[in-house]
């Protein structure tokens, strides 16, 4: 991970599901998966990775 | 090896080892790393392994942003307060102190009472006077309340002469180490007609028609007999009790303000239980100490042990606003900004009526709001919201 602060829980659940919701819509992953991952995986993989396209923003209101 | 307060304790040392791990601890938690460095005798290596396993656990105490603290909170005082004994009135030690303990003192914390049912004070002594125990009784006596009849010897009501005679005792002035004169003195203040020979006093009664005589002087003999002759305002019964060295005054009733003038009186150690008190007396920063120090001690008392942070949480709540507010429908929950939370609270028709008069508005930026009306609530993961990283995947690595 780079110099970024550590996600909290809510904010990996909510950044995970906005990219398995893209993903599952036919989203082109942007890491390696095996045939037998499914979206949420392939999510998952991609944050540890650093490669989700998506940010969080905190000051939501 | 014991470290005895006002030992060295190498709070620097701690320090630098605790800046190494890049860990930011608040200055007490340092300071007992210090004491329990000294006390286990760590060397260097045992002190990095000690400050890297607390920073663990305090990261893992910590609690996350979007977190329902308030929830929580609620859940951790509300459980353990169901195993409270429903009414108790408790005997604090030997002294025959009646405290209202339990569920209804904690109650009486949470709704803010302005006349709280047992206030009762703890006053202790600066260094030089604690141990000196006729002192602590002079001060004893002056704090408590005294009425005439607990200094007489004799006290006769004539119905002849339609007149009161009272004779005080010497003895129990001195053995209350009170002042004579003085005394006379508020006597005469309070009763016109009276005549004083030395110990010997004798009242008459201002008898307007003579068929109330015998009440009239009925009613003298309360008055004379139920005269206070010393004490503070709003304090009763006084209990001087030894605590290790020092000797410590208990009250039934409480006047924080007129007691911390007193001579001699540290100011840091006495306290009282009315909250309300505290706020006028010292402000609301203490007040809110106080709340703390009162809602944990009735739970700890009943065997309760509840994260003080819970409890903080309620207290900042109810002093936030530089006054103390009650949980409820007169403080808290009756003063949210939206009308919708309130009206979901008590009173739904009387809130959604008056805000309709009055063209509130609702800017759905709370949780209930949006409960209401159907949308994700600002918490935990809905209080997070997801953008599009600018082009560059993993460019900012």
């Amino acid at each position: 991970m780079a110099s970024r602060k550590k996600l909290t829980r809510f904010e990996k659940a909510r950044v995970i599901g906005a990219r398995a919701l893209q993903l599952s819509m036919g989203a082109k992953p942007q890491v390696e998966a095996s045939a037998s991952s499914d979206a949420i995986d392939i999510a998952i993989l991609e944050l540890k990775e650093n490669k989700l396209p998506l940010d969080v923003n905190r000051i939501k209101k | 090896m014991k470290v005895e307060p006002g030992d060295f304790v190498d709070v620097e040392r701690v320090e630098k080892v605790v800046k190494k791990k890049r860990a930011k601890f608040p200055e007490k938690l340092i300071y007992e790393i210090a004491e329990a460095a000294e006390r286990r005798d760590l060397s260097d290596d045992e002190l990095d392994e000690l400050v890297k396993e607390i920073k663990k656990a305090y990261q893992r105490a910590k609690v996350e942003q979007g977190e329902a603290v308030g929830t929580v909170a609620a859940q951790s005082v509300g459980e353990p307060g169901t195993q409270m004994t429903m009414r108790t009135f408790h005997y604090a030690g030997v002294a025959e102190l009646n405290v209202t303990l339990g569920l209804p003192r904690l109650i009486e914390i949470v709704d803010a009472r302005k006349k709280i049912s047992t206030p009762t004070m703890a006053i202790y002594f600066e260094e030089d006077y604690g141990a000196d125990e006729e002192f602590v009784r002079t001060i004893a006596n002056r704090i408590g309340k005294i009425i005439l009849s607990d200094v007489l010897a004799d006290f006769s009501v004539n119905y002849a002469s339609m007149s009161i005679t009272v004779e005080i005792d010497e003895d129990k002035i001195k053995d209350k180490r009170l002042d004579h004169d003085e005394i006379i003195g508020k006597i005469e203040k309070a009763f016109k007609k009276v005549e004083i020979d030395k110990n010997v006093l004798s009242f008459e009664p201002t008898i307007s028609e003579s068929k109330h005589a015998i009440r009239e002087l009925r009613l003298l003999a309360d008055k004379v007999r139920d005269l206070q002759i010393s004490g503070v305002k709003n304090i009763g019964k006084v209990v001087i009790r030894k605590e290790g060295t020092e000797w410590a005054i208990h009250t039934e009733g409480s006047n924080l303000g007129a007691v911390l003038k007193m001579e001699g009186v540290d100011k840091v150690r006495t306290t009282t239980n009315d909250i309300h008190e505290v706020e006028k007396v010292l402000g609301i920063e203490a007040a809110r100490n106080s709340i703390i120090h009162e809602a944990q001690s009735t739970m700890e008392e009943q065997g309760l042990t509840v994260d003080v942070r819970h409890i903080m949480l309620v207290a900042d709540m109810m002093t936030s606003d530089g006054i103390v507010k009650s949980i409820g429908r007169h403080g808290i929950s009756g003063e949210k900004a939206s009308v919708l939370a309130r009206a979901s609270f008590e009173e739904t028709g009387k809130h959604l009526l008056r805000a309709s008069i009055r063209g509130e508005i609702d800017h759905l930026t709370g949780i209930i709001e949006n409960i209401i009306v159907g949308q994700p609530i600002p918490l935990g993961t809905g209080s997070v919201g997801v953008v599009m990283k600018d082009k560059k995947i993993g460019g900012r690595k």
